[in-house]
């Protein structure tokens, strides 16, 4: 069956109040192929995606002018029953595309919606788990899984639907390198062998040369989106490795024998460890393998054996509400950091409780807004900024705080490079400023590694310093 | 599920039509059988039994303070109806256990779909709300750390707290939503269903039976 996916002319917003986020717009997807979109955080590559994939304006938006054509049909007018079979969705939120508890159920649920005959339905579900090595998942409960593990099955939900067009919405924000790799190679076959069309939006553009037939990007400046020559891809910095330091031995922060599971699966057995005050370090590891949940320990969030010292003593026993004061931890899910509705209202309030407000001074603090490039959104609803602006209000946010002791999980999730380097060193002057202890998980190693002081590997149950025996 | 047991549907039904009945009956001997019956039926199917206890101890409080404050305050038969209501307490109880401790909420949802039409909509978004329960708990944690972390407390009375979970579950109900329609689901769109379930006519009959046979007791017989 021939299909074709067209915009012509379109002209999008948020609000009639807002500057449209694209302007007439006129795109075609080359079929067949393997696309990436690139762009800077917050130019609407979300926005994009669901348009095309006929969610906006039914979720969001208005629609002042133009057409999203289906075969030759208005998307938004085809029901999603019908739409599914041509175009399917991965996003940027792996936990939060399930409606059921188990995989196995929820390929059934993707099948049924589409009216898949009942008796073959789980021969198809059985099929597609198999080729896509997640058979020994089938019963596992979906929220139970990391990550990597359920974007896997969303992929895997939207090949039991045989969707000819797959749009993937920064799928990898929060995937290690490794499935990752397995991921891209595993779409490439996919195009090739079963003649899908892919179009995935990164801000990482590492290992897609070679892969990739067209590159696009959003231009800001005229609100619509440009073909860039695939070279650009080629322009790849060297992957660089954490410079080996010399770093002094003035821990306030260290573990003893900390271990801890999660269900039946040990993450971490017995371990100890301190990490250096003033320095940046940077938690690495694989996929699931419990970098959150360290995390989660050192916050007291997570039940965990042996012990976490600060200053030396064990910090078991101290209050919860005194312990939110001296650990801070920069969550993977940025809406879970507010606690205000506006960005401003955020701000003043870190201002105002702020651990060192001689140092967050309203002039240091209007620096940095302008650096992250928030100024424009101050006034807006949290919860409304695009997934690049909430990771850099949060971090800022916190930031401000000044715990001794900082937690980064992902911080540079959905960011672009230039948005990177500018929390990245704010980060990083802040922790030589006011001495901090800071530790950052993140998959993306580009643009990172060269700023970072030290790294810790966790891996089979253990955690170590990298350079170290 | 063993074909020897009630369907989900009836269990429905049978709690709904006694239920509300109970609501106006004065009768404490049709509530001790309603307790007696569902409790039988609760040990035929194997029920966990510390469930039963842990919530009967749950319900205990109930069931004294009712009974007390009529014994207390009440007028005319104080003792006739301070029983009532206490037994009422666990007539409903166990009643609405034989629903939910013997099948599991999504074959109540699905059965109730495929036997009663229920909206598909409403079947799957209470699902998707029930498999994210866990997630709303952990949530809760992170919302009150995130709180303290700036240095203000979230006790479990303050409104802001639960503000904050609706404002998170609303935004994870929008995420939900378009996902589910990527996936292709479709509000009022025919869909097929895997789930079966058996449910011979004579069950219907059991339903009419047993909602009947409480009515002419409780309200026409109308013993003690």
């Amino acid at each position: 069956m021939s299909i074709s996916l067209k915009i012509e002319d379109l002209t999008f917003t948020y609000s009639i109040d807002s500057k449209p986020i694209f302007e007439h717009l006129n795109f075609e997807l080359p079929l067949n192929s393997f696309n990436l979109l690139i762009g800077p955080s917050g130019s609407g590559k979300s926005t994009f995606f669901k348009l095309v994939a006929g969610l906006y304006p039914q979720y969001s938006g208005i629609k002042n002018n133009g057409r999203i054509l289906l075969n030759g049909q208005e998307i938004a007018d085809i029901v999603p029953f019908e739409r599914a079979r041509h175009v399917a969705m991965l996003f940027q939120n792996p936990s939060r595309q399930f409606a059921m508890k188990t995989v196995f159920e929820q390929l059934v649920f993707a099948l049924e919606n589409i009216q898949y005959p009942t008796h073959l339905i789980e021969k198809r579900a059985t099929e597609v788990l198999k080729k896509s090595n997640l058979w020994q998942f089938r019963d596992r409960v979906l929220q139970t899984l990391s990550g990597g593990e359920q974007q896997r099955v969303t992929l895997a939900t939207v090949l039991v639907l045989d969707s000819s067009i797959i749009f993937l919405d920064e799928p990898f924000a929060n995937i290690d390198s490794a499935s990752r790799l397995v991921i891209l190679d595993e779409l490439k076959q996919l195009q090739l062998t079963q003649h899908k069309t892919i179009f995935i939006s990164d801000h990482d553009i590492s290992n897609y040369d070679g892969l990739v037939d067209h590159l696009y990007e959003i231009k800001l400046s005229s609100q619509t989106l440009a073909e860039l020559p695939l070279t650009e891809l080629a322009k790849l910095p060297a992957q660089t490795k954490v410079m080996q330091k010399n770093l002094p031995d003035n821990a306030v922060f260290s573990w003893h024998n900390l271990s801890f599971r999660v269900g039946e699966r040990l993450l971490l057995s017995p371990n100890s460890l301190n990490i250096p005050k003033g320095y940046v370090g940077l938690l690495s590891g694989d996929n699931g393998i419990g970098k959150s949940t360290l995390f989660a320990a050192f916050s007291h969030q997570k039940k965990y054996s042996g012990n976490i010292l600060y200053n030396g003593k064990p910090s078991e026993k101290i209050r919860l509400r005194n312990w939110a004061r001296i650990v801070a931890n920069i969550f993977q899910n940025s809406s879970d950091q507010f606690i205000k509705l506006h960005a401003d209202e955020e701000l003043g309030f870190s201002q105002s409780n702020s651990l060192h407000p001689e140092y967050w001074t309203a002039q240091r603090i209007q620096d940095a807004v302008n650096k992250l490039d928030l100024t424009h959104v101050l006034k807006h609803v949290n919860y409304q900024l695009s997934g690049g602006q909430q990771k850099k209000l949060q971090a800022l946010i916190i930031l401000i705080m000044s715990q001794p002791i900082m937690l980064f999980d992902e911080p540079f999730a959905g960011l672009d490079l230039n948005s990177l380097e500018n929390l990245l060193m704010l980060i990083k002057q802040t922790t030589k400023d006011l001495g901090l202890s800071t530790l950052i998980i993140s998959h993306q190693r580009r643009g990172v590694v060269e700023h970072i002081d030290y790294e810790l590997l966790m891996d089979e149950q253990t955690i170590k310093r990298l350079g170290e025996f | 599920m063993s074909s020897k047991r009630i369907n989900p549907t009836i269990l429905v039904i049978i709690m709904l039509g006694i239920g509300l009945q109970i609501t106006f009956a004065h009768s404490v001997s049709t509530n001790i059988v309603v307790i007696f019956v569902t409790c039988l039926y609760l040990c035929y199917c194997k029920a966990s039994g510390k469930l039963l206890i842990l919530t009967s101890l749950y319900a205990f409080p109930l069931a004294l303070g009712s009974w007390w404050s009529f014994i207390m305050f009440g007028t005319g038969d104080v003792w006739h109806t301070a029983w009532i209501y206490a037994s009422r307490v666990y007539a409903y109880l166990y009643l609405g256990a034989i629903v939910t401790l013997t099948v599991s909420v999504k074959n109540i949802l699905l059965s109730l779909s495929l036997h009663l039409k229920l909206s598909s909509t409403f079947v799957y978004g209470l699902l998707a709300s029930f498999n994210l329960l866990g997630r709303i708990k952990h949530q809760y944690k992170t919302i009150r750390y995130s709180a303290m972390m700036r240095g203000t407390t979230y006790h479990f009375w303050n409104p802001s707290l639960y503000l904050r979970i609706i404002i998170v579950a609303l935004n994870w109900s929008q995420d939900l939503a378009e996902a589910m329609t990527s996936q292709g689901f479709t509000e009022g769109a025919a869909r097929t269903l895997t789930y079966k379930d058996n449910l011979p006519k004579w069950q219907w009959g059991l339903a009419t039976l047993l909602i009947l046979l409480y009515f002419i007791f409780s309200f026409l017989v109308r013993p003690w």
